[in-house]
């Protein structure tokens, strides 16, 4: 007997009892949506801050250090100063700009140099194990008991303050969470079977970490590193809020919040600007990092199922 | 049909209950936290110093705010008062043989220290011993020598030097007495003094004091009953502190601030002509042949500085741009000159003295004058609109500047720095800045290598001179051969400015910069 089958009767528009609603209503989605938003807004906020500190040279304004006695503390939308004048009768937007970019670089340096410090050391340590992996776990563990920026002080302190010495330091400082990272990654790539396979395979063993383990953990590391960049610019502002930033006439985001301050009750602006300008990159650059971590849990979590 | 009744005291009712209550509680407890805090009680006021107060002894720490505190506490044979005129208060006698240039004192016979135990002569003599032999004095570079006592009777005594020194009245209002056993050559945080407060508590590390009324003062009896020290480095801290009540008095505040507080509502300000100088002051260990070993070099940079504009907008008019070698206010000061902004004038001199290309190192440390940073960066603008390349380096409090001036640790060629005056004589900033010789320098303990033989010379035979007229014009000789070297890249004489709360009397605030505490009270 044979059953034929009828096909003029009309297709169910799903092959399953959830509906669309349902299915947009999951967690699965809503965590894909969220993920999505959350770059989106991250994007735009990191591009606001970003986009306008590159093109500084290229905008009509005013030098970072050209001064004008006589137009001290004009307030925003005076005269053609868009974010009011300083102390100086400095172009306040031209100095959040070009200090964003002293901020910034020294912020990007230092994560390059950290997440390399860190990947290296954590991928060796979860790797080979034995004496590297305790040398490196101490020494890590060393350094996440010190205070941060007690460290970090005392280390500008000896030196003199200059960008090349704040980047090293904050980077220094930064290393030990990509390198705990790292480690752990490595050390559940190490037990699966590719891994196996290369080793029988006779592959040496810095062959195996460097060309199969390694690109599979990067871009979970890259994450980490992504969202060091936003507390590196934070610590590079506290430093030069401190005092402990590049020497003047660097105009560096945490010496125009500290020069500004005593002003907060008459010229709001001084403060207000640039720690608002902080606020939205590093807000940014979080809502980026975390998209795209939430975005790969799904994704993996899809492959997983599959 | 059974109907589900929920109980009236379920759990849910209980959490809800317990979690406002618990939020009612933390919230009264921030609203408590939100108000001001640590307000001083009835009887006591609140100092916020914007230097660290290491000691209330002053024979290394010596700034102007500190010496209300140590004076309150210790007391000095002489003081200096509004007038800028010593006004005799352990003594009631000090008088200068002319014949002789030794001076005759004599102590007054109800002094006595805050455990009852007189003040004696060799208290005096061992103050004046401790006071020179500690290093780094700045007390000490006030004096031409140091005097020696030589007891007459139990409460008289001479004070001898080996040239005259015309002005030991002014001088001796630095030295404060300590009963001599408990007096060491280093600085005194605690202990018995003749003044009208005794300290209660004291920590040097974080320059935090606690004074109470000494009841058995020899004096009139101050009206406040405990006063507070703190230290307050941020300036806005200050203000804040001022403005919520927390601190009564701050002083040393830049014109900005004052701004800020004035017209408010329960702070009033108080300003006086100051006898403070605050300079740029040229490196004078320049190796021959550089060129600001040259006076007309210095001379020259000195048309780029706009000082009137950074008097009337960096400063707000609260400062006037200096005169002469010293504050024009102090006893015996003369005008020499004044600094003139001709942009011009200095590029076409510098061209003509053959200097191009020059680029000099301004270092300074951080609040050693008010506006501090924005000087700085506002000379260096100046410098580079003549052509003259500039960097600058900010030091810390704290940090190794001292090294620097000195010039061990590193080079520069303009130092950032204030003098103060405390006797309000133009003699005393003269000796202290300008009166450096060959073997002092060896030490490196000279003004930033001020050394002019001719200078010091001068110096000295006019604090010999113990006649007035004669003494000035020598002074006024003097200042004028120092202003012909150029000094300074640009001064300035601030005002003495407070602030303070209006439930306490008005502070009557010296040319010095202090204030006498005990006659400070609360209204009402």
């Amino acid at each position: 007997m044979s059953t034929a089958l009828d096909t003029t009767a009309t297709p169910s528009p799903r092959p399953s009892a959830v509906s669309a609603r349902q299915l947009a209503a999951s967690t699965a989605t809503r965590r894909a949506r969220a993920a999505r938003l959350k770059l989106w807004i991250g994007t735009v906020c990191t591009l606001l801050v970003v986009v306008p500190i590159a093109l500084a040279q290229l905008l009509p304004l005013p030098g970072p250090n050209d001064q004008d006695l006589g137009k001290r503390r004009l307030a925003p939308f005076t005269e053609g100063h868009l974010f009011g004048t300083d102390q100086l009768g400095r172009d306040v937007l031209s100095r959040i700009l070009h200090g964003g970019q002293v901020s910034l670089t020294i912020g990007v340096l230092a994560v390059v140099v950290s997440g390399v410090i860190g990947i290296v050391a954590g991928a060796a340590a979860g790797y080979f194990g034995g004496w590297v992996d305790s040398v490196v776990s101490r020494l890590l563990e060393a350094q996440m008991s010190l205070p941060l920026l007690m460290m970090l002080l005392l280390v500008v302190a000896l030196f003199d303050p200059s960008v090349p010495v704040i980047t090293s330091v904050i980077a220094v400082a930064q290393w030990p969470e990509v390198a705990r990272l790292t480690r752990s990654l490595v050390l559940v790539e190490r037990e699966k079977p590719y891994v196996a396979a290369a080793r029988m395979l006779g592959l040496h063993r810095i062959q195996i970490l460097v060309r199969h383990i390694l690109p599979n953990i990067i871009r979970q590391a890259t994450l980490v590193v992504l969202l060091l960049l936003a507390q590196a610019v934070l610590l590079e502002s506290a430093l030069s809020y401190l005092g402990a930033g590049p020497q003047r006439p660097f105009a560096t985001w945490g010496r125009i919040i500290s020069d500004g301050q005593d002003y907060i009750t008459t010229s709001w602006w001084l403060v207000t600007l640039p720690g608002l300008v902080i606020v939205l990159l590093v807000v940014g650059v979080n809502l980026i990092g975390d998209g795209l971590r939430d975005r790969s849990r799904v994704r993996r979590t899809a492959t997983e199922g599959n | 049909m059974t109907r589900f009744t929920p109980p009236i005291l379920g759990r849910r009712t209980l959490l809800s209950v317990g979690a406002g209550l618990g939020a009612g509680l933390a919230l009264s407890q921030l609203t408590a936290c939100a108000g001001p805090t640590g307000a001083a009680g009835p009887g006591t006021i609140s100092l916020g110093l914007n230097r660290s107060l290491v000691s209330l002894d002053n024979k290394l720490n010596q700034f102007e705010a500190a010496v209300t505190v140590q004076r309150a506490v210790r007391q000095a044979l002489t003081s200096i008062d509004q007038n800028l005129r010593p006004q005799l208060v352990l003594a009631d006698r000090f008088e200068l043989d002319e014949a002789s240039g030794s001076w005759t004192v004599r102590l007054r016979d109800d002094v006595h220290y805050s455990d009852d135990t007189p003040v004696t002569v060799e208290d005096v003599a061992t103050a004046l011993r401790y006071y020179g032999e500690v290093n780094g004095s700045f007390i000490v570079g006030l004096f031409p020598e140091m005097p020696t006592v030589e007891p007459v009777d139990d409460r008289t005594f001479r004070l001898h030097t080996q040239r005259p020194v015309a002005v030991l009245d002014y001088l001796m209002a630095n030295i404060h007495i300590t009963p001599a056993a408990a007096n060491e050559p280093v600085e005194l945080s605690s202990g018995v003094g003749s003044g009208p407060y005794v300290v209660t508590r004291a920590n040097g590390g974080t320059g935090e004091y606690e004074l109470a009324r000494n009841d058995r003062y020899w004096g009139p009896a101050p009206s406040l009953r405990n006063v507070r020290v703190r230290f307050v480095p941020e300036e806005s801290s200050r203000v804040v502190g001022l403005r919520s009540g927390e601190i009564d008095v701050i002083d040393s505040i830049s014109p900005d601030s004052a701004d800020q507080l004035d017209g408010m509502r329960g702070v009033r300000i108080q300003r006086s002509p100051g006898t403070r100088i605050n300079q740029l002051f040229f490196n004078f260990r320049k190796p021959r042949g550089h060129p600001l070993a040259d006076p007309a070099v210095r001379e020259a940079l000195t048309y780029a500085i706009d000082g009137r504009a950074l008097i009337d907008n960096v400063l707000t008019g609260s400062a006037q741009q200096a005169e002469g070698v010293v504050p024009v206010a102090l006893e015996g000061a003369a005008r020499t000159g004044a600094f003139t902004y001709d942009p011009r004038q200095a590029r076409q001199r510098l061209d003509a003295l053959g200097v191009r290309d020059l680029a000099v190192k301004i270092i300074w440390e951080t609040g050693e004058f008010a506006a501090d940073t924005f000087i700085m960066e506002a000379v260096q603008e100046m410098l580079s609109d003549v052509g003259v390349r500039s960097t600058l380096q900010q030091f810390e409090p704290g940090g190794d500047i001292l090294q620097w001036r000195q010039g061990r640790r590193g080079d520069w060629d303009v130092l950032g720095n204030g003098f103060g005056n405390p006797t309000g004589l133009a003699l005393t900033s003269l000796q202290g800045m300008y009166a450096g010789t060959p073997e002092r320098e060896e030490t490196r303990d000279t003004y930033q290598g001020f050394v002019y033989p001719e200078v010091a010379g001068l110096i000295s035979d006019a604090t010999a001179e113990a006649d007035r007229d004669a003494r000035n014009l020598l002074l006024t000789d003097v200042q004028q051969r120092i202003w012909d070297l150029w000094p300074c890249l640009w001064a300035f004489v601030p005002d003495a400015v407070l602030a303070h709360r209006t439930r306490m009397t008005d502070p009557a605030l010296k040319p010095i910069n202090s204030y006498d505490l005990a006659s400070v009270a609360l209204e009402g």
